[in-house]
């Protein structure tokens, strides 16, 4: 069962989960809501503010090997979003990015979704969606290790 | 005489006029800066060079005192007459001396009462005044020219009537033009806000309707009200929004004149910028003396700031910095500060940022206009605006203003 590792649908404190879920956003009512819509789908979800806290959790501990899903906002301080896209995509590749954002520009969209962004949605996104995106994101990821 | 000179060759008037037809035909922003410098111009050499005079002083050393002061006789206050006070009492190196109709209920009388100008319905008495310096004629009498040549004291200069109309039209749409490209830039930099209020408003609304998804579940009526108050902070968030930017993007209501908090204007300026550019990394001082009040159009005054804001913002938009905003209140003056640590100014380009157009910044990002009309509206307020900048080390922006509310007054108030 060495492949188990990889797989979401490990445990946690006894508590099935269906994978674990980054949430990078300046604003805390955003990481607020998205946890709460994220785990009651059974996800576990951490947070960080921005790109430079993103890039610190993803590089802390066991996150780097368990981390499932990073899903990111684009207007932000310090490392903003794009960068911290371009920074994840090419140090982590295997994660899967889910863009969110509250400003649809198509142009911004197109590069994302060349530099292999799973997904790009705009807000508010129904919950229902969200969890779906995150859901096949994972899925991709699994197929692409198959 | 110099004014005499300048209305013999009438070369000045005409370059005025093609000024104007051409901003007319083309309705371009260049033809409009050439108008309003040749508008300019010409009041400058009517009026800041006394009669008599014919000596130009150097720019900016020019004597303000009263003896100095170009001694103005309007004849005529049919619509001539009342454009003409309306235009001439704004400019303070002109005094007019009287206004006189033989028709005692010519509409440009009860303006001057109003602006405590002398009235009279005896023209010859106006005329022989020693006092005058200029009479401009706008009775549209044609015997009035010859009348005026037997009678006017010696070192008297008369402007025709054709003159003196010329003179107001040119003005006249050079402020209409004026107050068009204002809005136009106004609506133009509108398209800029468009992702902060995206941002803003987005935000909000996926809080809304994550909460409402989890209410139509929720069982714990304290979740239940707690998460209800949310979504009302919430769409009050969203709603303040529209209205700060409604406010801002109407017209500017045309000759309001009053009292306005600069304070005030600043922060209401800071929550418009924000809409403009991002303020991430960008550190707020705020220093502001109570009292700062001057008189103009607040809505003007509130574009200007914006302008200021928005351009120190995205002066340290790659490597973040600090945004002061300063008021000091001096017994006449009250002082304005937006100070930036940004990319600087080339020297070179000083001369040029208040230029229509001027701009460094990608299209769509910069339409060039924000300092000309930070400019347009800061003039028209009487005030002063000064730049001191250093490259990659900051541009601080000074406004000076006449003070609304000079400390004598104040102490009669409180
Ligand atoms: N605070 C500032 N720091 C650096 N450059 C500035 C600043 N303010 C204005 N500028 C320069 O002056 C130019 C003209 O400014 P403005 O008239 O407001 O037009 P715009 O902002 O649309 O470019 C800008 O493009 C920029 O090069
Ligand atoms: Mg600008």
């Amino acid at each position: 069962m060495s492949e188990n590792e990889f797989k979401s649908g490990f445990f946690i404190g006894g508590e099935a989960c269906e994978g674990r879920v980054l949430v990078v956003d300046d604003e805390p009512d955003i990481r607020k809501i998205v946890k709460m819509t994220l785990q009651k789908a059974g996800y576990e979800v951490l947070e960080a503010e921005n790109g430079e806290k993103a890039i610190e959790v993803i590089n802390s501990g066991e996150n780097r090997l368990l981390l499932d899903v990073v899903i990111c906002d684009i207007r932000m301080p310090k490392i903003n979003g794009a960068e911290a896209v371009a920074y994840f995509r090419s140090n982590y590749p295997r994660v899967p990015l889910i863009v969110l954002t509250g400003f649809p520009d198509t142009d911004m969209a197109t590069s994302f979704l060349r530099q292999g962004v799973v997904d790009y949605l705009v807000k508010p996104v129904e919950g229902e969606k969200l969890r779906s995106a995150v859901a096949r994101a994972i899925e991709q990821r699994e197929l692409a290790r198959l | 005489m110099a004014l005499l000179a300048l209305l013999g060759n009438s070369r000045m008037l005409k370059k005025a006029a093609s000024g104007v037809l051409a901003s007319l035909r083309g309705s371009t922003y260049r033809s409009v800066r050439l108008a309003s410098s040749l508008t300019a111009a010409l009041l400058d050499d009517l009026f800041e060079h006394p009669a008599g005079r014919s000596t130009a002083l150097p720019h900016g050393d020019r004597l303000m005192e009263k003896s100095d002061h170009t001694k103005v006789a309007i004849l005529g206050a049919g619509r001539g007459g009342l454009a003409l006070l309306d235009l001439l009492h704004q400019i303070p190196s002109i005094e007019i001396v009287g206004i006189a109709d033989r028709d005692p209920a010519a509409p440009g009388l009860p303006r001057a009462r109003e602006l405590r100008i002398p009235v009279t319905t005896d023209m010859p008495d106006l005329i022989s005044n020693h006092g005058v310096s200029l009479i401009m004629d706008v009775t549209g009498d044609p015997e009035m020219e010859a009348y005026l040549h037997a009678h006017k004291p010696p070192t008297v200069d008369i402007l025709s009537g054709s003159a003196s109309r010329l003179l107001w039209q040119l003005v006249q749409h050079e402020s209409k033009l004026e107050a068009e490209l204002l809005q136009s830039e106004k609506l133009a930099g509108i398209g800029s806000f468009a992702a902060g209020v995206a941002h803003d408003i987005n935000n909000p609304l996926q809080l809304i309707l994550g909460l409402a998804e989890n209410l139509a579940e929720e069982r714990d009526l304290t979740a239940v009200h707690e998460q209800a108050r949310d979504i009302i902070e919430a769409v009050k968030r969203t709603s303040a929004i529209c209205r700060d930017l409604t406010h801002y993007s109407r017209r500017a209501s045309p000759h309001e004149n009053v009292l306005v908090s600069v304070n005030d204007k600043l922060d209401e300026a800071l929550k418009i910028a924000r809409y403009a550019s991002s303020f991430h990394d960008i550190e707020m001082i705020k220093q502001y003396q109570p009292g700062a009040a001057v008189k103009g159009n607040p809505d003007e005054l509130l574009h200007v700031l914006v302008n200021l804001i928005t351009n120190a913002v995205h002066a340290m938009e790659h490597a973040g910095g600090t945004l002061t905003l300063e008021t000091t209140v001096l017994d006449e003056q009250v002082g304005v500060r937006i100070s930036d640590t940004g990319c600087g100014i080339a020297p070179d380009k000083i001369p040029e940022i208040f230029e229509p157009f001027f701009t460094t910044k990608a299209p769509g990002k910069g339409t060039g206009l924000g300092l000309y009309n930070v400019k347009t509206i800061v003039d028209k307020m009487q005030g002063k605006i000064t730049v001191d900048s250093q490259i990659d080390k900051g541009t601080t922006f000074t406004l000076t203003f006449p003070n609304a509310e000079p400390a004598g007054q104040e102490g009669c108030l409180s």
